[in-house]
């Protein structure tokens, strides 16, 4: 088929899953040390307990909890990004929103997975369904995390159908797969209003389930009594700095495919330069949040209180606090104040930092609570072994391994909508425009003006 | 295309009503697992509330994403007239 | 119901650690070795704290023992996802070994770090260990019971002879090793016990109080001697 018509509009969109060149197999490979170093360390923690990792009395919790709450945060990206820019008739979405969704629901797994990487007795996990209780902040991030995940997966799911049937009619591989999945895709009227439908109410319904996935996340913290835990604005500054990080996990993503499957055509500058604003918006937002939650906690401070917060301010936290002010902050507001030249290479300056730096900011907000109690103990310092790096790397890598397999299988950029776009979009944009402008001619407004 | 169908046509719509039979299935069983929590809490008098405070919010979501799974599957494989 | 309290009276403490090993042995609580010990994660259901006294840097130290407090609103039965931990009717926090999952919320959200983690698998069943008590497995959380199979133990021993539990029958190890009687243990409810009656003394104050957990372990100042009444 694809040598009938060479080159062919869209060519670059099927290529991947066409042809599987030696590139892929070397990044297969190594991701699979990486995977496999995570896998061992797990094995080894498996075996003799937790007491492998560097976690103690009383930092009991650590990198796990950290990559838990740092990886269902990437997780806001996708989906409400492109829940929101879907909503809002943002054109330029059209070549965005699909790798937002794949996004969610690549990462929404890994990070329910470091739940079960930090449990003492994995082999006892079916209690939580057996013997699950709902006053557990615990639980409620169990049901939030399943509803968000089927919901997610729905909305990847439900507009890559028409691309189903592209691939159905177009490849001789993989025939039934492709047949089953694209649902009998014919593109009839009836069906695209079933479809169009559909997506529009879970582009609604994903908003909601997303808020309140990262606000029962931040509800295991601020549900507790601990200092610099117990704090009302937990939930919305989990949300802000989810989709902080989202959006710059979208961003790399988006440059990496880009520059791997030659998508230049689809993915320009301007597209980065939007999302570049958003970051830019999103960063002021968070250091916004950072700052009322720091500035009460100093400004009440009761003596708990300031045990926490000079720990991170000049304490033994230093560097990971300044860390992350220079990296979700300073760096990215220099990168994306002017983004005329060198967008794509300033805006993923400012993604990768703000990656870092909200790794950085979620550990900075389990660890030193933890480590500095209430009572006279001393305060702990939490030092990860190589168990811990190695669940970190495997989780990078495991999340980077089903992304890759997922470009492989379906077109990671939407064939439908970008053709759609090409032929309807343009016409509607311009009739929409056209209701937003005043109606009637010229001189009818001057006259009414006049009047006035 | 032929309007009888071939083997393979068979199966593909086999597998996607058993597609849509393990999403009913998969909801169906959060729901069940769902008012199992609200017995467990109920017989022990461990904040009953709580669990059913939950599950107001929670059931109703499950139960509209189970029905656009369901909305696609019947709109989109209802459709014969190609 | 008996709502099963202590009172620790920090005028009278040392600080000689009798408490800490009697409930050590009592308890099957396990030594985890030096190796362990250095990163952290020494088990000790009850440990005495030690502070510098304010005011005085170098010269007074402030002893204070620390068993779990068995708050009456504990902020860690709260938070367990598989009813591991929980509060019994006679105000006692439990925990259930078999059931826990090791997740460690509960450590995290005690005010009082009285819980503690099995890090590995400390110890395994043995001759000279206590046969009333369970031992430990890999990845579960424990703390102090107030010595719990002590009253099943008291309350078998009532039944048999067909009588009522008379006070002072179920006591704690650590309030019977204290040297110095600095450990009062007893029934809260029953006005006229010496840990009720202790309670109500101007000198009890609870362990952060604010916080509204309302602890059963109640603490006595000390006296003049520190500048407090």
């Amino acid at each position: 088929m694809a040598a009938r018509e060479p080159g062919g509009r869209d060519a670059a969109l099927f290529a991947p899953i066409e042809l599987t060149g030696r590139g892929f197999y070397g990044v297969v490979a190594i991701l699979f040390l990486f995977i496999l170093w995570g896998g061992v360390a797990y094995w080894v923690q498996f075996e003799e307990g937790l007491g492998v990792t560097g976690l103690h009395q009383p930092v009991s919790w650590g990198f796990y909890v950290t990559n838990f709450v740092f990886f269902i945060g990437i997780s806001h990206a996708g989906t409400l990004i492109s829940a929101i820019l879907r909503l809002s008739k943002a054109e330029w979405r059209r070549p965005v929103t699909r790798m937002a969704e794949v996004i969610t629901v690549m990462v929404l797994f890994i990070g329910a997975g470091q739940i079960l990487v930090d449990l003492g007795r994995p082999d006892r996990m079916m209690n939580i369904i057996r013997y699950g209780r709902y006053q557990s902040p615990l639980l409620w991030d169990a049901t939030s995390i399943s509803a968000y995940l089927t919901a997610s997966i729905v909305y990847l799911y439900l507009p890559m159908i028409p691309d189903i049937a592209i691939l159905r009619d177009r490849l001789q591989k993989r025939k039934l797969f492709y047949t089953v999945l694209a649902l009998g895709w014919t593109g009839s009227e009836r069906q695209q209003r079933v479809l169009n439908r559909a997506i529009a109410v879970m582009a609604i319904l994903v908003i909601p389930i997303a808020v309140s996935v990262h606000s029962v996340v931040s509800f295991v913290f601020s549900m507790t009594l601990q200092p610099m835990w117990h704090s009302t604005i937990f939930g919305p500054y989990f949300v802000v700095g989810a989709i902080f990080s989202g959006i710059a996990a979208l961003i790399v993503a988006m440059i990496i495919f880009r520059k791997a499957y030659g998508l230049q055509g689809y993915l320009k500058p301007i597209h980065f330069r939007y999302l570049g604003q958003l970051l830019l918006i999103m960063s002021l937002l968070w250091f916004y949040f950072t700052f009322a939650e720091y500035l009460t906690g100093y400004y009440g401070g009761t003596p708990e209180e300031m045990k926490v917060f000079w720990a991170k301010f000049t304490g033994p936290f230093w560097p990971f606090f300044w860390g992350m002010a220079l990296t979700n902050f300073v760096i990215p507001i220099l990168c994306l104040v002017r983004l005329g030249r060198h967008t794509i290479a300033k805006v993923l300056t400012a993604s990768l930092s703000v990656l870092v730096g909200m790794w950085l900011e979620r550990f900075i907000i389990v660890v030193p609570t933890l480590s500095n109690p209430r009572l006279p103990f001393g305060e702990g310092i939490y030092w990860p072994t190589w168990v811990e790096w190695g669940e970190l790397a495997g989780s990078f890598a495991l999340f980077a391994l089903f992304y890759l397999l997922f470009t492989k299988f379906f077109p990671v950029i939407s064939i439908w909508e970008i053709r759609e776009g090409r032929e309807v979009g343009l016409k509607e944009v311009e009739e929409r425009l056209l209701t937003y402008l005043p109606d009637g001619s010229e001189a009818e407004l001057a006259e009414t003006g006049r009047r006035w | 295309m032929s309007r009888e169908h071939s083997v393979p046509d068979r199966m593909a719509r086999a597998i996607q009503w058993g597609l849509a039979g393990a999403a009913v299935l998969f909801i169906g069983g959060i729901v069940t697992w769902i008012s199992h929590l609200i017995r467990t809490a109920w017989r022990l008098k461990d904040v009953p509330s709580a669990s059913i405070g939950i599950s107001l919010v929670a059931v109703p979501v499950f139960l509209t994403l189970l029905g656009v799974i369901l909305y696609v599957f019947w709109g989109l494989l209802g459709d014969r007239s190609e | 119901m008996a709502l099963w309290g202590m009172v620790i009276d920090l005028d009278r403490c040392t600080g000689c650690q009798a408490c800490v090993m009697a409930c050590k042995a009592e308890n099957n609580v396990p030594a985890v070795g030096a190796g362990e010990a250095v990163r952290g994660r020494i088990i000790s259901w009850m440990q005495v704290l030690t502070e510098e006294e304010e005011g005085h840097p170098g010269e007074i130290k402030r002893f204070m023992p620390r068993p779990c407090l068995h708050c009456d609103d504990p902020p860690c039965t709260k938070v367990c996802p598989v009813y591991a931990t929980y509060r019994n009717p006679e105000g006692i926090v439990t925990q259930i070994y078999a059931r826990c999952i090791g997740c460690r919320f509960c450590m995290a959200a005690c005010p009082y770090n009285a819980k503690y983690f099995n890090w590995r698998r400390y110890q395994k069943e043995a001759p000279g260990q206590n046969p009333d008590v369970s031992v430990r497995p890999k990845g579960v959380v424990e703390k102090c019971t107030f010595c719990h199979h002590r009253l099943q133990k008291a309350r078998d021993r009532a039944r048999v002879e067909g009588r009522e539990l008379a006070p002072g029958e179920y006591i704690t190890a650590c309030a019977e090793a204290c040297p110095a009687r600095a450990i009062v243990f007893g029934d809260l409810s029953d006005p006229g016990s010496d840990v009720a009656r202790l309670a109500r003394s101007p000198r009890a104050f609870r362990l952060q109080e604010e916080l509204g957990t309302k602890p059963k372990v109640i603490y006595l100042t000390e006296g003049e001697g520190h500048g407090r009444a």
